[in-house]
């Protein structure tokens, strides 16, 4: 009699500690996304920080091309909103968040400071001075780190992805509150052309 | 071949060498033991290897004592010391301003803490990583890499440096040069004893082998051995993470030709040379270092060898390709 009761003592340890531990794998993943996600999000509030600035610089100069300006004004809006939205939603950890809005609206802001700067070309004054260089540098150098960034986020979500889908966890990982987190990925070969800034 | 596998090669290949360096310190003290018990078979034949354990003894202490010194000390101490100047972000200069972006750009992708930025009056187009630990490492650049490398080619600089952070090469290459410090001073115990034993041992002539002479050679002999071999070895594991550290640049950039563009105009300043000599101990730190020792006891690789590896997408010299 003591012995049946012992061993399903022992058996109920096991199976509790062997949960704990996948439970806990769990968790620390969906950290480490978290944080790689919160990387990321850094850098593009650095650049809504920017922005602003770099149309009070432009602005003098590019009286004829209002409409440019305006573009990117509003992309940034639209993509501070698609920010706060996901936010709202608590991250992409979160279930049924998807990037795909902030995406879109990362890909048109940056397509519309592409055309700031391939404007700017026209404006050898503008270019000379310093605090334009320093802004080009700076917004090129967000947009490097929102991209290296960017490699460290997918790999993370890969792992948390996976850890969610390998058997026996993906039993477990519903019901513990774990979701597939969405990979951020650019939008096709346009976006990439558009980003391009000139030294 | 990929930036990975190329990765997993060259830390296989320092294991190996540090595996001979420690079988070599090992293997020296028990010989040291033999010889002198066949050669001085009467008068020394203790139960214990005192001498086998006095030659350990003496490198391991020396050895902690210089490592514990230089990792006392950070990044930032090397970095000041050799006349390095900390960029702040609220005074830099243009130039220094896309200097310290591009340290936080490796950091985001290396994964790795912002390290403390230092520019060094320097012409010619150098760079090292210091300290023993990526958060009390510091990174300095010479004036003349943030003159004449654009962007990209400061970029990959920027990433070796991180690489060698990355692959904690400080740690080992100190080590190392601890360890080779402590053969030195096995050398010079022995030397010194010789002389001693030479002045003062005249005076009984039995016949017999003089004991102390004996003792003082063989150590004098295994420690120039020693620190020889090890002089050579702890070039050869530099040299190997070099070519670690390159192929970490591009796994952080994913831009080949970064680096390999900067290493090609380090070939055509070469006339320039005026990195601080005081630096000399630091010198295997440098992300080049053209001294006139070109051969085994050079601390990096020939740019040539080094370019080829990264633009023939192998990361390794040809030498190491099995065939």
């Amino acid at each position: 009699m003591g012995w049946t009761i012992l061993i399903i003592v022992a058996i109920i340890i096991i199976l509790g500690a062997w949960l704990a531990g996948m439970y806990n794998r769990l968790v620390s993943l969906r950290n480490q996304v978290k944080n790689a996600w919160s990387q990321i999000d850094v850098q593009l509030q650095r650049r809504y920080d920017l922005i602003p600035n770099l149309v009070e610089t432009v602005k003098g100069y590019m009286n004829y091309e209002q409409s440019t300006l305006q573009k990117v004004i509003e992309a940034r809006s639209q993509a501070m909103s698609a920010r706060e939205n996901l936010e709202k939603k608590g991250g992409p950890t979160a279930e049924g968040a998807s990037l795909k809005e902030l995406i879109g609206a990362e890909t048109t802001l940056r397509g519309a400071l592409g055309g700031i700067f391939a404007l700017a070309e026209n404006y050898p004054a503008l270019r000379a001075t310093e605090n334009m260089q320093r802004l080009q540098e700076e917004l090129s150098s967000t947009e490097n780190k929102v991209a290296f960034s960017r490699q460290s986020y997918n790999d993370a979500v890969m792992l948390y992805n996976t850890q969610q889908q390998v058997f026996p966890t993906n039993i477990f990982a519903q019901m513990f509150g774990h979701h597939p987190a969405d990979l951020f990925e650019t939008e096709g070969s346009e976006a990439k052309k558009a980003v391009k800034v000139q030294f | 071949m990929n930036f990975w596998e190329a990765q997993r090669k060259a830390r296989g290949r320092t294991s190996l060498y540090l595996f001979v360096f420690f079988t070599l310190t090992i293997g020296i003290a028990i010989l040291i033991e033999y010889v002198v018990r066949v050669l001085a078979a009467d008068g020394y034949t203790p139960p214990m290897p005192y001498l086998g354990v006095m030659f350990l003894g003496i490198t391991i202490l020396v050895a902690a004592f210089y490592y514990l010194n230089y990792s006392s000390s950070g990044g930032s101490f090397v970095a000041e010391s050799l006349g390095g100047r900390r960029v702040l972000p609220q005074e830099a200069s243009y130039e220094e301003m896309q200097l310290l972006n591009i340290v936080e750009e490796m950091a985001v992708a290396s994964r790795l803490p912002i390290p403390p930025v230092y520019v060094l009056e320097s012409k010619e187009i150098n760079a090292f990583a210091a300290g023993m630990r990526p958060n009390n490492a510091a990174i300095t650049v010479t004036k003349g890499a943030l003159a004449l490398l654009n962007r990209d080619e400061l970029q990959g600089v920027i990433a070796h440096e991180f690489g060698h952070i990355y692959n904690a090469d400080m740690k080992i290459s100190m080590r190392l040069a601890a360890m080779v410090m402590g053969f030195m001073i096995v050398l010079y115990i022995g030397f010194r004893l010789l002389e001693g034993s030479l002045l003062f041992g005249r005076g009984r002539r039995n016949g017999g082998t003089n004991p102390v002479a004996l003792v003082a050679i063989v150590l004098l002999v295994a420690g120039a051995l020693t620190w020889f071999a090890g002089a050579i070895l702890r070039s050869m594991v530099s040299r190997q993470r070099e070519y670690l550290a390159d192929a970490c640049a591009v796994q952080f950039t994913r831009n080949p030709s970064g680096i390999a563009n900067a290493l090609r105009k380090i070939g055509k300043y070469q006339h320039i040379n005026d990195m601080p000599k005081s630096g000399m101990a630091y010198s295997h730190l440098y992300f080049d270092n053209h001294s006139f020792w070109s051969s085994i006891f050079s601390t990096h690789p020939p740019l040539s060898k080094r370019i080829a590896a990264i633009e023939g997408r192998t990361y390794i010299p040809e030498e190491w390709i099995e065939k």
